[in-house]
């Protein structure tokens, strides 16, 4: 069982753009379990005390996997966020 | 040669097909701004107008559009975000530069605007460099530069770069100086120490990212297409019924340029509506001094107040609105004087 967490960073309410990576996100979350992925998708306000203190100005949507900050102001596709999860 | 490679070259042959009609365009020096003007409208019945001024709006300007949504999304793909976003943070004058070159390229989203808006001054940014951004944002955000250009004139659209830049930067340095906008800056400061997290964006492929920018074109034409087409109805009513005398009497001289900057700003366009409207009422009659104050309206529209309101004191935004208005005048009039209409 490999653990990953996924962060979802977006503006509250959620924008559009940032909904669309939550759902990548969720959907991948699912289609991996199968293979021995426990993830763990949490959204967070871009603009919050906490997000700010660990990774600082974030330009929405972004998509932090374990801690590091892989994609931000733009959706990535499925395929590529399976491949940083994989390397993870 | 496999999936991603066609990928790659097909995107980059629709996007180098675009540029070259634009430039083909100015080669062959055909107008991209619509042709009709009020005696050609005023034959058609109320129900027509709006059609063929949409139709006649589209048959010239859809090289213009299609091109300004590629760019803006080429741009906002490519920009190093995180780059600028670690920068952005910075107290120094460098926090105001990063502020006013980035913000056209940023902010064609409204909600990716007021966040950065917010954690500039939550990350230790200051207010300062934070209001530079938010003024210099719709006034010059890349969108609505090329299609000014092209449908109005490229001498307007670079002043009010210019103009706009000129005034984000006031009004950020003065606000930082006060002690309430002090204050707030200290009510935010965040302590960067139990910092753990850390930002190394992935590497992503060509095609990946030509496919992402087109997508990114796409969403904001998706946004504010349909509200650019409503608006034009409206547009076109004026440009078909407003009386010429009436604009060239109100809309011309230090009249004209006081009403343009007050009526310009709370009057809430959609993006690129202000500019078709603008552009309505300078073959109306109205000054191009007047029309410089109508566009620079844009920062202190209501809705935008309201949202920014949210993370700062009202006094904040009442303070910056007000600087943006009488540079907004301030500006009409220097212009006027120095092209020679008022």
């Amino acid at each position: 069982m490999k653990k990953i967490k996924l962060e979802v960073f977006g503006p509250e309410p959620a924008c559009i753009r940032c909904t669309a990576v939550k759902n990548i996100s969720d959907r991948l979350a699912k289609r991996l379990k199968k293979e021995g992925f426990e993830i763990e998708v949490v959204k967070l306000n871009i603009m919050g005390k906490e997000t700010i203190e660990k990774y600082g100005i974030l330009v929405s949507p972004a998509l932090a996997i374990n801690d590091v900050v892989k994609f931000m102001g733009r959706i990535p596709s499925e395929d590529e966020v399976e491949r940083e999860i994989r390397k993870a | 040669m496999n999936f991603k490679k066609i990928r790659a070259i097909i995107l980059l042959i629709f996007i180098i097909t675009v540029f070259y009609l634009l430039i083909d365009s100015r080669i062959q020096a055909y107008s991209l701004a619509p042709t009709l003007t009020q005696a050609d409208l005023s034959v058609y019945s109320w129900y027509e107008i709006p059609i063929y001024y949409i139709w006649d709006y589209a048959s010239h300007g859809w090289i213009c559009l299609l091109f300004a949504f590629v760019v803006a999304g080429l741009f906002y793909e490519f920009i190093p975000k995180d780059f600028i976003a670690r920068r952005m943070g910075s107290k120094k004058f460098s926090g105001y530069l990063i502020g006013l070159v980035m913000a056209p390229f940023f902010t064609v989203c409204s909600c990716t605007m007021v966040p950065i808006f917010g954690s500039i001054i939550y990350a230790g940014g200051g207010i300062g460099p934070a209001i530079t951004f938010l003024l210099m944002a719709p006034a010059a955000n890349i969108l609505s530069v090329i299609v000014t250009g092209e449908m109005i004139g490229w001498d307007i659209a670079v002043i009010r770069i210019i103009v706009s830049a000129i005034t984000a930067i006031v009004a950020g340095v003065f606000i930082s100086k006060t002690s309430w906008g002090k204050s707030i800056e200290k009510r935010f400061m965040i302590k960067n120490s139990k910092s753990k997290g850390s930002v190394q964006l992935a590497k992503t492929d060509l095609d990946e990212r030509l496919w992402s920018s087109m997508k990114f074109s796409g969403f904001l034409a998706k946004k504010i297409i349909p509200y650019f087409i409503a608006g034009l109805i409206a547009v076109s009513y004026v440009e078909a019924y407003l009386p010429q005398e009436l604009v060239s009497t109100y809309m011309t001289g230090i009249t004209g340029i006081l009403l343009a900057s007050v009526i310009g700003g709370p009057l809430y366009t959609p993006t690129l509506v202000e500019i078709a409207l603008g552009r309505t009422l300078l073959a109306l009659g109205m000054s191009k001094a007047a029309l410089l104050s109508w566009l620079m309206g844009q920062p202190y529209d209501i809705p935008n107040m309201v949202a920014v309101s949210r993370i700062v004191k009202w006094k904040v935004v009442i303070n910056y609105a007000l600087i943006a208005l009488a540079f907004s005048i301030l500006f009409g009039i220097l212009y006027g004087i120095l092209i020679g209409v008022l």
